[in-house]
């Protein structure tokens, strides 16, 4: 460690990044001591399945410039397709205990999820946002918000019409006793979601980074009429960021069933995060994201811990009001700009 | 945009007309709403209700295209806002023994408070993280109400005195259309004036409008606090003639279903959601009860109805009326059509 990397460290750590990460992670540790670490893992896992819907929430925002308001039904779907999947299946596990789908059967529901998802993602683009892109693109991004309003009254409808509004649950994934960390029991399903999520968002970032296509996708959101002039594909990037966006929050769901259980109005609350996330991490940055969606996790569980269920959108909502007074363009920085900014 | 004339060739009957913002077409539209209650298909009770809440609706659906179709801010917790006028007018006669008519004013004024404190938060945002803003204050009020139980009784509701004493809705409904017609009367005054010209600037191109001269700080709050103050006095309407007051009312879905109307209606007009409210709401309410054994099929009507308006016809209705329906060949349709000054 040389004498130039700690200063750089501490001006980091003089940033709002660095000063908010550090405040929660000390607020995170000084809460489990004081009440247990129970709520670390509670943070952990909701922060795991935020992280995947806040993603796709800023891939859309940062590639398509669509103000999502509809995110939480393609988690409504990821979960209603992971129930279809896995009812007959735990059903054979049932009267087949040896089988080899009690360790693999869930995957196969989880990986229906997301395939679900990402056909319903392309199934929107091609009928929805598509045709009012090609239709007009002035005045883009209030239309195209208005737009998902309309999805998502429909959808969450649909799910009503056509599946009822009952709870469409399931009582685990994988049996068997829950497993010790650190003292603590956590059950399976848990840390299997929250694997499952930092290894998609792990494999995610990996691919924005590395990969041609996802370099593209990251042009497109920079300059889309440069990214055209070098020749690449709008559509496809479009249909594929869609259709990767709503996978995303569509594995989510599928992932959580045990604790979410299906029915029509159930992605309300991961939106509402989601967009606590995005409004906080500011825009088109997928590290922030992440990091925002265990900030938002920890605020919504030391709420849950300490003020009362039922608060937990009254006091993250209020702290992240007065975030946005002090520091409009969110913690991690975009470009957003105000009527009192210069 | 039309602007006051005072051509001295207008007999009284225009210049009154005139004044009241009203077209030969518009009035004889007002004296078919007053007449309406006594036509028989239309003079049952049950009717009557959904009438009122077409009017409710109606008249929420102006106060919303006052910001959203002027300085282009979607305020997403407008229910909210009216809730917070609805139970700020419920608890004062509850607890202070005030009239509910006095009551209904002080929802207004607090509703306007609530307005002037989002519209000074969200001076530093633009576009949809103004929105955003709004719907998590929305939210956070909404959480308030639920979990304030000592003084709302949360998700039980609240029993409220209704206006009329009386068990016929007759008196209701003619104070709903006397309160859309108001409403509209005054947004469109302020909107004629100059301080229309200023909202439209600021609605779209900001940096513009501050280059001419115009304060945006100024005129946003005040729209803000104006069309807040008039979704509270009729969240008070509302609760008195429910005489039952849940958060429920408060809930994004409710918000959802004034700014579809408004939209289809068309933005920027004040008039187009009051028009499209009545046959609009009127039909998914008959669709809603007739075929109550498909819960939720009147909403994906709904849904369906905004994509498609948003997707084809961003204009909405007014846009329709002004290209297609206005201008006739008749002399005598026009006047009927556009009163004198066309």
């Amino acid at each position: 460690m040389s004498k130039h990397n700690m200063s750089v460290t501490l001006t980091w750590l003089k940033t709002a990044p660095g000063l908010s990460i550090v405040i929660s992670i000390a607020v995170a540790v000084a809460a489990t001591i004081d009440a247990g670490p129970y709520l670390l893992v509670n943070m952990v896992v909701t922060g795991g399945m935020l992280a995947l819907v806040a993603t796709g929430l800023t891939l859309m925002l940062g590639v398509l410039n669509i103000p999502m308001f509809a995110h939480g039904e393609y988690f409504m779907i990821g979960s209603l397709t992971a129930y279809y999947i896995f009812t007959p299946i735990s059903e054979f596990i049932l009267e087949h205990p040896d089988s080899w789908l009690v360790t693999f059967g869930p995957f196969i529901a989880i990986i229906g999820a997301l395939i679900g998802g990402a056909i319903a993602g392309v199934i929107s683009e091609k009928l929805v946002f598509g045709p009012l892109r090609r239709r007009s693109t002035d005045n883009w991004v209030m239309n195209s918000f208005l737009l998902t309003v309309g999805v998502s009254v429909l959808l969450i409808n649909l799910h009503q019409l056509i599946f009822g509004a009952d709870f469409k649950g399931i009582v685990g994934y994988w049996q068997g006793m829950p497993i010790s960390i650190a003292d603590v029991y956590v059950s399976k399903d848990r840390v299997m979601s929250f694997l499952i999520s930092a290894v998609i968002v792990a494999l995610f970032y990996l691919f924005m980074t590395y990969t041609r296509t996802g370099m593209a996708i990251r042009a497109v959101s920079q300059d889309i009429t440069g990214a055209e002039i070098v020749g690449i594909d709008i559509e496809k990037i479009v249909l594929l960021t869609i259709s990767l966006a709503c996978a995303l929050a569509a594995v989510a769901g599928g992932s959580l069933l045990f604790m979410y259980p299906s029915y029509p109005t159930v992605g309300l609350e991961p939106l509402y995060m989601a967009w606590f996330v995005v409004i906080l991490s500011g825009l088109g940055n997928i590290l922030g994201a992440v990091a925002g969606a265990f900030m938002v996790a920890l605020l919504k569980v030391i709420t849950m811990e300490y003020v009362g269920a039922g608060w937990d959108f009254v006091v993250p909502s209020a702290l992240i009001m007065l975030i946005l007074i002090f520091k409009p363009s969110g913690i991690f920085g975009s470009d957003v700009r105000g009527v009192l900014d210069k | 945009m039309d602007t006051t004339t005072n051509d001295l060739n207008m007999n009284l009957f225009d210049r009154v007309l005139d004044k009241l913002c009203l077209t030969p077409i518009g009035l004889a539209g007002l004296i078919l709403l007053l007449i309406l209650p006594f036509i028989p298909p239309f003079n049952q009770e049950y009717m009557l209700r959904w009438l009122i809440y077409c009017g409710f609706i109606a008249a929420m659906s102006v106060g919303f295209d006052f910001t959203a179709g002027f300085i282009n801010i979607v305020n997403f917790g407008y229910m909210a806002v009216a809730g917070t006028g609805g139970y700020t007018s419920a608890l004062l006669v509850l607890n202070a023994g005030l009239s509910p008519w006095i009551a209904m004013l002080a929802g207004g004024v607090s509703s306007a408070i609530l307005g002037l404190v989002i519209g000074m938060i969200s001076l530093r945002l633009r576009g949809i993280f103004a929105a955003c803003l709004s719907w998590f204050f929305g939210l956070a009020v909404m959480g308030l109400a639920i979990k304030m139980v000592w003084l709302t009784r949360g998700p039980l509701g609240l029993r409220v005195p209704r206006l009329f004493e009386t068990e016929s809705n007759f008196p209701f409904y003619f104070l709903i259309v006397i309160l859309v017609y108001l409403t509209y009367l005054i947004c469109k005054w302020v909107v004629r004036s100059k301080m229309g010209l200023a909202f439209q600037a600021i609605g779209q191109n900001m940096d513009a409008a501050r280059t001419s001269g115009i304060d945006p700080v100024f005129y946003r709050v005040f729209n803000f606090t104006m069309s807040c103050a008039i979704a509270g006095v009729l969240g008070g309407f509302y609760a008195h003639f429910y005489g039952i007051l849940t958060p429920d009312m408060m809930h994004t879905s409710k918000t959802v279903e004034v700014l579809a109307v408004a939209y289809i209606g068309g933005r920027g007009s004040l008039w187009g959601g009051a028009v499209i409210a009545f046959p609009f709401i009127f039909l998914m309410e008959i669709v809603r009860s007739t075929l109550s054994h498909l819960p939720g099929l009147n909403l994906v009507i709904y849904a369906l109805v905004l994509i498609l308006v948003m997707i084809y016809y961003p204009g909405g209705f007014s846009y329709f009326y002004d290209t297609h329906i206005r201008q006739p060949k008749n002399r005598a349709l026009r006047y009927f059509l556009n009163g004198r000054d066309a």
